[in-house]
């Protein structure tokens, strides 16, 4: 199989781990072989925080800039940031409103690049739904609304839901559910 | 057999418990610290009773794990590699003497730097101490690695080095494994004094002994596969061929396969001292051109020594500094297979475009910062409210992150705050100079290597203050237990040990104990320690400004919450930027004014007491 690069990014304390995470699980409970390179340390006191995670059979974790599938940010700034690592023709997911995103600044770098963008208050949407701290799975479930890679929508919210403590599950099933309703109305 | 996405860290704990280690110590540093927590994981879920502890510093981590070895069990010693020049007094001897049970040493290099002060190369110290190295390219292969690391290490009664890159250690990877056996090897040191307690005579006998020990070893990584290995195709001539080692020997078998190419053959040395001379000529012999990519350092380019025929970081082919990521190895292959008459892999810029447009965006520049309601933040900017103008040295941790506040000016190394404290005084006193200097050290730095400094600045009569910052914890490695506190790696209680006994014991008569969420206390109490720093009568003063991590023990750092805001008094003067830059304390750019971020506050209320209008109060 041929592999399949995420890259994601964010601030630090918006749970980019865990989302790295419930792509990993989900990948993993599929047979797929996963590997992922994280941030720790000084390097993630910084605020900008990436992980890559390579679905297939790669030797080494990091994913070179223009060979990304997918890119996944939970800010908008952090979106802009890491569009050198999209490839021709890769997809930019990211929790900005879809009506002013993407920035003017990019369209000429997107259009050359055949990059399509799609965007949704995700943090906002978590936060209403008594979620604050689910930016991130409610960013996976926009993402798994367009059916791109190979995690089905439903394989991804079952992961979600093995991986929500108790008193959370609930929330975040509904934060997912909402955000993948959005996405799916996108289309 | 269970299957995890571990953390290459993790996946290392795996190879050393599965390799029967016994005893395993370390001090934690990044990228090297979760592998202790994992070793302690692993060894309780299969009650594997492997003696494991956090140490005090690298040194005493490594001689602990020595004696095990000596003892005839199999040890571990982790850490930085910055940690490995706090052991290297060890290092250096322990080859030379050998051991009986298997002594593995990791030491995790940090290119880039991510979270370090240098880029140095763990190969490097390996040469220097004589000890065989093993450079693993994945979390998977340096499992494997420190398996046969073990082995070797008994085989030749010698420690043997591993040295995982943070690509490694931070890499994760979908790993299975199988029930963990308990090793039931009895501690058995027998004496034997002319070796391990040998004077200079046998130390000679030891170093001949050693250098014997190489050229065997040296022949067994000449077939070590797959570790070290070519692919060369019998009797073929390659106009290029491509050494290479460690996380970018990964890389490069990617882009190899990625790009479909199977025209230039590949030296992989994850083994690379002892030399494997034979396996090495045998490649050149085959090669026009070498083409040398490893991290961080020259290692292997200088062993291959036919300057003519090697291209790499000497030749100009290989950036010196920073991390061998995939774009920049991309970009070194695209050059070298030009100058050797071949089709580079791709007519790519490496991002080049690309990176210069996302530059060209004017995105925040997100720097590292103290979390809100950090204690530190608060002493710092006391530290410089009372001393505006004195030398302030300080060393590595969290609070190394007060040079944001103007409240760090030197950064040398573990212990270098008190030790650059008297270097300073005693250079300005020679010019009869008395220049205030605060210095300031967290909890687990004065441990590892403050207290010895403090002794000879007492002893030597060196005049500053010394700040030492408290937080309960190892805060910036990821949140490991202070000795003030007493609790062990495995959470059982140690012996906590108190601040005050070990100043009071260095010889300091003035010694403070004082909350820094209290900023106005905080100030005055500094000038009075300034004072007394300075008066002929006086003496070096101390205080200890303990306050627990705000995300190591949240509630008690915060035990009332405090709401605040920002009235119309702010005049958008930046002091609470620049001199406190709390990271929720935020400027609005329409209104010219700052706010707080409600997501980011964490309600300490420290700022009530620092806007010169001020502005900011209670909710």
């Amino acid at each position: 199989m041929e592999t399949i690069n995420f890259v994601l990014s964010g601030l630090g304390g918006q749970g980019i781990l865990f989302m790295t995470k419930i792509f990993a699980t989900t990948a993993m409970n599929k047979g797929y072989n996963i590997l992922g390179a994280e941030t720790h340390g000084m390097a993630q006191r910084g605020g900008s925080v990436v992980s890559h995670l390579r679905i297939g059979d790669a030797r080494s974790s990091l994913i070179r800039a223009g060979a990304a599938d997918f890119l996944l940010s939970m800010d908008e700034s952090e979106a802009y940031r890491y569009l050198p690592y999209l490839k021709k023709g890769g997809k930019l997911f990211a929790n900005a409103p879809s009506t002013s995103f993407p920035h003017e600044k990019t369209a000429d770098f997107l259009k050359t690049n055949n990059i399509e963008a799609w965007a949704m208050e995700a943090g906002k949407t978590a936060m209403e739904l008594g979620g604050p701290r689910s930016t991130n799975l409610a960013l996976v479930a926009f993402f798994a609304a367009f059916g791109f890679g190979p995690l089905s929508a439903d394989d991804l919210r079952n992961t979600v839901d093995v991986m929500s403590p108790g008193p959370f599950k609930e929330t975040n099933l509904k934060i997912f559910d909402t955000c993948y309703e959005t996405g799916k109305s996108m289309i | 057999m269970k299957e995890e996405f571990l953390l290459g860290n993790g996946a290392m704990a795996l190879g050393i418990l599965e390799a029967g280690c016994q005893v395993m110590t370390s001090y934690p540093g990044t990228p090297s610290s979760e592998i202790l927590p994992e070793v302690v994981r692993f060894s309780k879920a299969f009650e594997l009773n492997t003696s494991i502890e956090w140490s005090i510093n690298e040194k005493v981590a490594f001689d602990n794990a020595f004696a095990a070895a000596i003892s005839g069990k199999r040890a571990c010693c982790c850490m930085k590699m910055v940690g490995l020049n706090v052991a290297a007094d060890s290092f250096m001897s322990s080859a030379y003497i050998g051991n009986i049970g298997g002594l593995v040493i990791i030491s995790c290099d940090d290119p880039g730097p991510h979270s370090s002060q240098t880029e140095q190369d763990s190969r490097l110290m390996a040469r220097l101490g004589k000890v065989p190295v093993l450079d693993p390219s994945s979390p998977e292969e340096a499992r494997e690695m420190i398996k046969f690391g073990f082995e070797l290490s008994e085989e030749f009664q010698v420690p043997v080095l591993v040295r995982p890159a943070i690509r490694v250690c931070h890499a994760r990877q979908n790993v299975k494994y199988d029930t963990l056996e308990k090793n039931l090897t009895k501690a058995d040191f027998i004496k034997e004094p002319t070796r391990w307690a040998s004077t200079p005579k046998f130390r000679f006998i030891q170093h001949k002994a050693l250098n014997k020990k190489h050229i065997k070893i040296s022949e067994k990584f000449n077939t070590l596969t797959p570790y070290n290995m070519h692919n060369l195709e019998k009797g073929k001539f390659y106009p290029l061929g491509i050494v290479t080692g460690g996380v970018p020997s990964s890389v490069v078998k990617d882009m190899f396969e990625e790009y479909d190419r199977n025209d230039i053959p590949l030296l992989k040395l994850g083994a690379p001292y002892p030399f494997p001379e034979k396996l090495a000529s045998e490649f050149m012999d085959a090669c026009e051109k070498v083409l040398v990519i490893e991290e961080t350092d020259t290692v292997i380019e200088y062993m291959l020594r036919d300057k003519n025929k090697t291209l790499g970081r000497l030749s100009g082919h290989v950036p010196m500094e920073g991390e061998l990521i995939p774009e920049k190895i991309e970009g070194v292959l695209n050059k070298a297979m030009s100058d050797c008459s071949l089709s580079p892999l791709s007519d790519s810029d490496c991002g080049a475009k690309a990176f210069e447009f996302a530059g060209s965006m004017e995105l925040p520049i997100r720097k590292p910062t103290l979390c809100p309601g950090c204690p530190h933040r608060a002493s710092f900017f006391s530290i410089r409210k009372a001393f505006p103008k004195a030398i302030f040295p300080s060393d590595i941790g969290c609070y190394t992150l007060g040079s944001n506040l103007g409240g760090v000016d030197t950064v040398l190394d573990m212990g270098a705050g008190i030790t650059m404290a008297s270097g300073f005084w005693n250079a300005y006193i020679q010019d009869d100079v008395k220049k205030p200097i605060i210095a300031t050290m967290g909890d687990s730095t004065f441990f590892h290597s403050g207290i010895t400094g403090l002794i000879n600045a007492v002893y030597n009569n060196s005049r500053f203050v010394l700040v030492i910052l408290d937080n309960y914890i190892t805060a910036m490695t990821g949140m490991q237990p202070a000795i003030t506190q007493g609790d062990r790696v495995d959470g059982s209680k140690g012996n906590a040990i108190a601040l005050e006994t070990i100043v009071k014991g260095c010889g300091i008569d003035y010694l403070k104990v004082i909350d820094p969420f209290d900023t106005k206390n905080m100030v005055k109490v500094i000038k009075d320690a300034g004072k007394h720093a300075l008066d002929p009568e006086g003496g070096i003063a101390v205080i200890i400004a303990r306050h627990a991590c705000v995300i190591g023990f949240k509630d008690q750092a915060i035990p009332e919450q405090i709401e605040v805001t920002v009235t119309d008094d702010c005049n958008d003067c930046g002091f609470c930027h620049t001199r406190f830059e709390c990271p929720a304390l935020v400027r609005n750019a329409e209104t010219e004014m700052t706010e707080i971020d409600p997501v980011l506050c964490v309600k300490c209320g420290v700022c009530l007491d620092i806007c010169p209008t001020g502005a900011i109060v209670k909710a």
